[in-house]
């Protein structure tokens, strides 16, 4: 059966919707943030995992996203999606000035920079309390007045399926391809005519400009922002979900997102034990199955049924050379 | 040279350090040229086709291509303008498929589209004797294998000037003569060469022209029966002999 994980992937999200109602405060709240990380892993996933350019100043931009929504809602008494939306522009271009920035650096340079860029946006964060509260806590206003949390299900659902719809457009475009070959090769993608510079501030642009989004969701939702958004603490938890699920594709990373947020929930009675846990399940897929736990079951899936064909095509592409 | 000028680098010169790996080299290559690169190891040879490429900034001089004058301008532009090239050490993409190293550059062209660009791809691949590998990963075909698909990935941008950086470096004898029968019949499509190497055999056989470079300085420029009696090279490159 061709396309069974198209089929499957359309299964989950009906299921997700019609199940909603059934959930409890507190599922309904882990469904929630696993879709709040949903949007974090997969768009760091276009950079880490497509473009090759292991950022870890994701979280500094979902942070920036939300301050700027909260900040301008409070101030300006704007509808809270357009606060949302400026967020959302604010850290799509600020994202372009950093990849621009970052041009020359790779590996371990590149991650030191994000880092450090990570950092000063956390310290000012924090001592700029007379904007931003400090660390005793932004109020932001809810974006919806509902006894229930199913409006923030049913608009994280609409956000992260906003994402996907994104992220799997680019990634299927040639734009995905010119981003992994950066990632195999940037001087030989330089010379088959890629423009090396401008899919870099791309990834960095068009990543930075969803985390914004999934801040901004979170700040309206969660009704107080810590400059702890921001920390390294939570970029490393959606490294650790990326990376398990497998962050050299989009769907892997939202699922490794939703397991490790399931499970973090599901073993909270073992404390920090279960932290210990996911670092040894990340030193294992590191070790076992670097693509990332999902990536074969991701494979078997999309497999099923490209057998019979005579001859497995790349993606986009159909047998005789036409697009299907 | 043959024809109209496809690429001129006017006084060169890239240093490293204290090292002047080109040190003010003029160099041109007309339209159906097939040029031969050669000169001991460290004599400038591919830093002189990263400069004509784009892949380096030239302390000093010029690169005109066409009309334009293009140093300093990033590869791609290169690129654009019709300018290929492979690498000394084999750079594919080596966790994409055959078929995807080959699209990539095939997609950078202006108005291209996938079905055109896979059926170009298809057809090359065919040509270089790869089409039974396309959908294996580059990563996993022999060290000759790479070297022709990195060929094919250059053709794909359907370029009027290829440079060659070492094609036949540990390649398979059989391999090394596809290889050349390739290179001919491009030639004889009308496609222009550099073409740099250590195998002076398989260079004698294809080039026309034969460039010697030593110490960053170009010491012979001409056809290669000339060159090869020629006594600074003889001096520089006894291999010649």
């Amino acid at each position: 059966m061709r396309g069974l994980h198209i089929y499957i992937a359309l299964a989950v999200a009906v299921l997700s919707l019609v199940s909603a109602r059934t959930l409890n405060a507190y599922w309904m709240h882990v469904a929630i943030i696993a879709m709040f990380y949903g949007i974090l892993a997969s768009s760091w996933s276009l950079l880490a995992g497509y473009a090759g350019l292991f950022s870890l100043g994701h979280m500094a931009f979902a942070s920036l996203g939300g301050y700027t929504s909260a900040l301008l809602v409070q101030w300006y008494h704007i509808p809270i999606p357009l606060g949302m939306a400026a967020g959302v522009a604010l850290c799509t271009v600020a994202g372009g000035l950093i990849g621009w920035v970052c041009l020359r650096m790779s590996g371990p340079y590149l991650a030191i920079f994000t880092l450090g860029f990570s950092e000063i946006v956390r310290i000012v964060l924090s001592t700029e309390d007379q904007v931003t509260a400090g660390m005793a806590g932004l109020h932001t206003a809810p974006l919806f007045r509902a006894p229930t949390d199913l409006p923030y299900y049913y608009t994280a659902f609409g956000l992260l399926l906003f994402a996907l719809a994104v992220l799997i457009l680019i990634t299927r475009s040639r734009w995905g391809l010119f981003l992994r070959a950066l990632r195999e090769d940037e001087q030989a993608a330089a010379a088959c005519g890629v423009a090396v510079a401008r899919f870099r501030i791309l990834a960095f642009a068009i990543a930075s400009g969803l985390a914004a989004l999934a801040g901004g969701f979170y700040a309206h939702y969660i009704g107080i922002l810590t400059p702890s958004l921001g920390s390294l603490d939570l970029m490393a938890v959606v490294v650790v979900m990326a990376v398990i699920g497998g962050m050299e594709r989009i769907p892997t990373a939202v699922g490794g997102a939703f397991g490790i947020e399931v499970l973090q929930e599901t073993l909270r009675a073992y404390g920090q034990w279960r932290l210990v846990l996911f670092g040894i399940i990340l030193l294992l897929t590191m070790r076992f199955a670097r693509n990332g736990l999902l990536t074969p079951l991701w494979r078997l899936l999309t497999g099923i049924g490209e057998a019979r064909r005579p001859a497995p095509a790349p993606r986009g592409i159909g047998p005789e050379g036409s697009r299907p | 040279m043959t024809g109209d000028v496809l690429v001129r680098g006017e006084g060169l010169r890239k240093r490293f350090g204290g090292i002047a790996a080109v040190d003010g080299v003029d160099f041109a290559v007309a339209r159906g040229d097939l040029i031969g690169l050669i000169g001991p190891n460290g004599s400038g040879k591919t830093t002189l086709i990263n400069l004509l490429t784009g892949h380096l900034a030239p302390d000093a001089g010029t690169v005109v291509l066409g009309r334009a004058t293009v140093a300093g301008a990033p590869p791609y532009v290169f690129a654009g303008l019709g300018v290929a090239r492979t690498f000394q050490l084999t750079q594919l993409f080596g966790r994409m498929t055959v078929l995807e190293n080959m699209l990539v550059p095939g997609l950078t062209r202006p108005h291209s589209t996938w079905p055109g660009a896979a059926a170009r791809a298809r057809a090359y691949l065919d040509f270089l004797n790869l089409s039974h590998v396309m959908h294996l990963e580059a990563k996993n075909l022999s060290g000759g294998q790479q070297k022709l698909l990195e060929l094919g990935r250059a053709l794909m941008l359907e370029p009027t000037l290829l440079f060659l950086d070492e094609p036949f470096a540990g390649v398979h004898p059989h391999l090394r003569d596809e290889l050349i029968k390739r290179i001919q019949e491009l030639h004889a499509s009308g496609r222009t060469f550099v073409v740099v190497d250590h195998d002076m055999e398989s260079i004698l056989r294809i080039a026309r022209r034969l460039v010697v470079m030593a110490r960053g300085r170009k010491i012979a420029d001409g056809p290669p029966g000339d060159v090869r009696g020629d006594a600074a090279v003889l001096a520089a490159y006894a291999g010649l002999q």
